[in-house]
């Protein structure tokens, strides 16, 4: 009986307490995005995901909050509607390999040209080095010289190195992206 | 408050969306990027958008693409209607829209997914933002979608293939599907079989071997679905059509025939119509769709009825004999509560019924012609028509019934429709002249068609003087001119100056009445009154002759591109109307039997042959002769098989003193070209060989010229002739794909039919309507020559005869003597006009005269040319 009512009254916080957010999760393919939005919404790792055409949407609950993830396809033909996906949204988290040394400065120039869009000014973006578990994946420090985030003054800017595979980091990342819901940012300013 | 109730009772009738204005529309639809959702609100703007664009609103790439993709946003929401309508949003905008590939991932999900509500039309839209390049990725999808055991699902998917196969490169994806297609053809689903056979039929159209094996397949097996048994018909139909094997050897009709006894109604009319559309259906074929179609005609289903009626009114055109067996049935139907039904059943009725019936059935359309519709009226004039040359001694039921719905409200159409078919009927029926001219008379006293006025003035004009008491029609034509606007007038002038010309009697009174209309507002209208009550009083018969009772009879199409070409570039020499081809007639033999096509083909081909003339006087200059004007040129006529390696036409342009053959030849070896090519005539003896003009080469698929020029023979009696043709040429072969020239060729002679010279050729055919006072004139000044001939008669009897000797001579029949009437008279007078080449008239009467199974014709010929009329009374011998 009493957890009956616990229930019910945990039922009726969440009703009160429930925070929204959005975001927009993009970066050159086969940097894991799809992968990514799998495992926090589901915990698990699959190995064959198959390029996304478009975009995906996904909500997933965390401690009360609601995140809807826009996952917008990494292939070049798809890149030009980046834009129009981020605006508007709590946060852009911008997929990096890690691990793929050729492709990182072409993904450094995305990310830039992406964030010099004056539509999108202000809004916080959070930087996801992917597929630490490879050999040869660079770090967070490495990755924060490679993408050149320190010229990124006029937002404000993460980055964490990640692995969906091994999920690690995912936990922090969550953290990262629920402290950045609407009511939490308006109690941090 | 009263304002405010007014506004909302604006808003409660009538069409919401009426003033839906764009720039607004677009503007709302932004609300698409609010979160939440709104499902109500945002379906509702959605709405707002589908009508506006099927409205006909043209929407810019940028205003759809950001209208789109503010869209693509709604996928956020889980309403099911909302879902939907961005499904058909994706559809309407899919065309204008750029980057709409975006949403592919999206609809693949909704596809694939559980909700069995969204996966067919996810399905359609996908297909619908979908391109070549694209279509790979989603291929997989599509073969499981088509073999998807929901039958919603299967079709979409089977039918957006086909929306896919539009472009070419897509069909060849869409052909890796083969195997499912074919195992969805075996579907329980009627709708899912239909539409795999319309893909299927789809892919294989252009490989006609690969139709042929499919429909012999499935005309074997047992289809379920009535829909795809309609479409295997209408396969079997378009291969029955190109069959060369008698139709009861052939398993195709078989088929056709076998579905008359198909239990669904569907199949069983779709059958029944195939057997009656398809070329060449002998009657006993025709049976059993005609019994089907009779059975129908009894049906409860009005639809059933009115698509049999229609039907059996086809084939009555016909077969009429075959539908007799229905007129039980279709006197049934005349009463029935569908109107569009019972005038079906009536005309089908009068194309079928017999003589002694019609009365009867003209006063049942009589009850109830007023409350169908100007279209079917029509139906029912020209079914009138059809009668009155069946029945020539019913004119006067039938006249009477034309009368009166001329007096009826109609449009235009409807009336000149009427006009035409009494007109059609007085000419054809001497007898029903007196009473036709009369309806026409009271028809134009309340006639507020122009055109169709002016027309029948003239016809009055024509056929008036010619009646028992031309007088009576004159109170008509001077009423016009009291009571009309100035183009009628004009009309009604020149209506009354053939009367004084043709009726002495009235020459008087007529010229007192044109002295009255020389005081008319109008300027044309007083130009005609005074230029013909100035020729009448000339008493010059031989001016009235010309310019009243006989006018001018110069092709008018020649005249006005002559005189448009003298406006353009004027040159000294001044333009002489006798240079001028003369008014040509082309009456198409064995056509009299459906007096409604020949009257379009004798208002037509006149003008085509006389352009063509046009196009023949610029061949003097093009090859630089000194031959004078054209005087007329022949139909081409092929000189080689159809289908031989070169195919080769002659065309003859006539001059006064020349002939000048042009060969059209046409290449069609890919692996040849032709070089340095000319024809070798073995003319006959009085000809003489001018000029030749060869063609330099000619490659694949393309047509040289090569021309002989010859002149005519002395003696007329010498120009009939027939000369052997040999086309000289060198062939080199080429490369058909490269099109490389090997340069070796060799000389080819190449043998082609005889070309012949007649007399139809050099004469043109004149319509005159004073031949009896021209033929009286002749007949002190001219040579003539006098011929009795016999020939076999045929079935058609005399009037074949006739028609027989029309095209030997190539003249025309003045005053319509070419027609028998009645049909099965004895004995016939033929009155003949033509102008041979040198602008020579020559006319012509033949008496025909029938004993036994002979047809004897005394032919009299009157010419100014002793030579030429002996050639005309040769030509028939």
């Amino acid at each position: 009986m009493m957890a009956l009512i616990t229930r019910i009254l945990d039922w009726i916080k969440s009703k009160f307490w429930t925070e929204e957010m959005e975001l927009t999760l993009v970066g050159l393919q086969c940097s894991g995005k799809t992968t990514f939005v799998h495992v926090i919404a589901s915990g698990q790792f699959s190995q064959d995901m198959i390029p996304t055409v478009g975009f995906n949407m996904r909500k997933v609950t965390k401690n009360n909050v609601t995140i809807k993830i826009w996952d917008i396809g990494g292939q070049p033909r798809f890149r030009s509607m980046w834009e129009r996906y981020c605006r508007g949204v709590n946060a852009i988290v911008y997929m990096v390999d890690a691990a793929d040394n050729d492709k990182i400065e072409a993904s450094r120039n995305e990310l830039h040209s992406l964030i010099d869009k004056p539509q999108l000014a202000g809004i916080p973006v959070l930087v996801l080095g992917n597929k630490r578990d490879l050999p040869n994946a660079l770090d967070e420090v490495e990755l924060i010289e490679r993408m050149n985030l320190n010229a990124i003054q006029d937002r404000e800017i993460c980055c964490y190195s990640i692995s969906c595979k091994e999920q690690e980091n995912i936990d922090i990342t969550l953290q990262w992206l629920i402290s950045h819901s609407k009511s939490n940012r308006q109690s941090s300013t | 408050m009263a304002f405010k109730r007014d506004k909302k009772e604006e808003e409660d009738g009538g069409n919401p969306y009426q003033n839906l204005e764009k720039t607004s529309v677009l503007q709302e639809a932004r609300t698409f990027n609010d979160t939440p959702v709104n499902p109500r609100k945002c379906t509702h703007i959605l709405s707002k958008i589908l009508y506006m664009i099927n409205q006909g609103e043209q929407l810019g790439t940028a205003e759809a693409t950001e209208t789109f993709f503010a869209m693509t946003k709604l996928f956020q929401s889980r309403d099911i209607i909302l879902r939907r309508m961005v499904y058909l949003g994706i559809k309407e905008l899919s065309g204008i829209a750029e980057d709409v590939i975006i949403v592919t991932s999206s609809l693949t999900k909704d596809m694939t997914g559980k909700e069995d509500t969204y996966r067919a039309a996810a399905i359609r839209a996908l297909c619908s933002i979908t391109d070549v390049s694209m279509l790979q990725t989603i291929e997989r999808y599509m073969k499981q979608a088509i073999v998807d055991k929901n039958p919603g699902i299967s079709s979409a998917a089977l039918v957006s293939c086909l929306h896919l196969c539009k472009n070419t490169s897509a069909t060849d994806i869409v052909k890796r599907s083969l195997n499912e297609i074919q195992e969805a053809l075996n579907s329980d689903n009627v709708m899912v079989q239909y539409h795999a056979l319309g893909l299927l039929f789809h892919l294989r159209k252009s490989d006609r071997l690969a139709v042929t094996k499919l429909v012999a397949k499935l005309t074997k097996s047992n289809m379920k679905s009535p829909f795809a048994v309609c479409m295997l018909i209408r396969m079997a139909c378009k291969l029955l059509e190109e069959e060369t094997i008698p139709r009861s050897e052939s398993a195709l009709f078989e088929f056709v025939e076998s579905c008359i006894r198909h239990k669904s109604e569907t199949v069983v009319y779709e059958a029944a119509h195939a057997i009656v559309h398809l070329s060449g259906t002998g009657a006993r074929h025709l049976a059993p769709a005609v019994s089907v179609l009779q059975l129908f005609c009894s049906s409860a289903k009005p639809t059933l009825r009115f698509a049999a009626v229609r039907t059996l009114n086809k084939v009555a055109m016909e077969h009429p004999t075959t539908v007799t067996a229905c007129n039980l049935d279709l006197e049934n139907l005349i009463s029935d509560s569908n109107r569009s039904v019972a005038t079906l059943a009536i005309t089908t009725l009068l194309k079928t019924g017999a003589e002694a019936s019609i009365d009867r059935l003209m006063k049942q359309i009589a009850t109830f012609v007023n409350e169908i519709s100007d279209e079917f009226k029509i139906v029912v004039v020209q079914a009138i028509r059809a009668l009155c040359s069946k029945f020539p001694r019913k004119h006067t039921v039938l006249m009477n019934f034309l009368s009166g719905m001329l007096r009826e409200e109609g449009g235009l159409e409807y009336k000149a429709s009427i006009a035409d078919t009494i007109i059609a009927i007085i000419e054809e029926n001497p007898e029903a002249k007196e009473t036709g001219l009369a309806h026409l008379c009271e028809f134009i006293e309340d006639c507020e068609h122009t055109s169709l006025t002016v027309r029948i003035l003239h016809l009055l004009g024509k056929e008036g003087p010619r009646t028992k008491q031309p007088s009576r029609y004159i109170r008509f034509i001077y009423n016009r001119v009291i009571l009309e606007g100035a183009v009628v007038r004009a009309a009604a002038v020149g209506a009354m100056a053939k009367y004084a010309a043709n009726c002495s009697m009235l020459h008087d009174s007529i010229k007192v009445l044109l002295k009255r209309c020389c005081l008319d507002v109008d300027d044309e209208v007083r130009d005609r009154a005074t230029f013909y009550s100035q020729l009448l009083s000339s008493n010059n018969s031989q001016l009235i002759t010309d310019y009243l009772s006989h006018p001018m009879h110069v092709s008018l199409p020649v005249l006005e591109k002559t005189c448009q070409d003298y406006v353009i570039n004027p040159t000294k020499e001044r333009i002489n109307l006798n240079e001028l081809p003369a008014d040509t007639v082309i009456k198409n033999v064995g056509i009299s039997q459906e007096p409604i096509k020949k009257h379009t083909v004798d208002n037509v081909k006149p003008v085509e042959a006389s352009v063509k003339n046009v196009d023949g006087q610029k061949l003097s200059a093009l090859l630089d002769l000194n031959v004078g004007n054209l005087f007329c040129s022949s139909d081409s006529s092929m000189l080689t098989e159809a289908e031989t390696e070169y195919v080769v036409r002659c065309t003859k342009h006539i001059f006064n003193q020349h002939l000048v053959l042009q060969f059209e030849i046409t290449n069609t070896l890919d692996d040849q070209i032709l070089e340095n090519i000319s024809i070798a005539l073995d003319i006959s003896e009085g000809f003489q060989f001018i000029n030749e003009f060869t063609c330099p080469s000619i490659k694949y698929q393309e047509t040289g010229n090569v021309y002989v020029c010859l002149k005519f023979p002395d003696d007329s009696v010498d120009t009939i002739a027939s000369f052997t043709a040999k086309m000289k040429f060198i062939v080199k072969d080429c490369d058909p794909i490269t099109g490389e020239v090997q340069d070796d060729g060799y000389q080819e002679d190449y043998r082609l039919e005889d070309v012949e010279m007649t007399l139809k050729d050099q004469m043109l055919q004149v319509k005159l309507g004073n031949w009896d006072t021209l033929w009286e004139e002749a007949k002190g000044v001219c040579f003539e020559v006098q011929e009795t001939f016999a020939l076999p008669l045929t079935d058609g009897g005399l009037s074949d005869t006739i028609n027989q000797i029309i095209s030997f001579l190539g003249m025309a029949a003045a005053n319509n003597t070419d027609n028998v009437h009645p049909p099965n008279k004895s004995s016939h007078i033929v009155n003949l006009a033509g102008m041979m080449r040198g602008n020579c008239k020559v006319l012509a009467q033949a008496k025909l005269a029938l004993s036994d199974n002979v047809v004897n014709i005394q032919l009299t010929v009157r010419s100014m040319d002793e030579r030429v009329a002996e050639l005309v009374v040769s030509t028939l011998d």
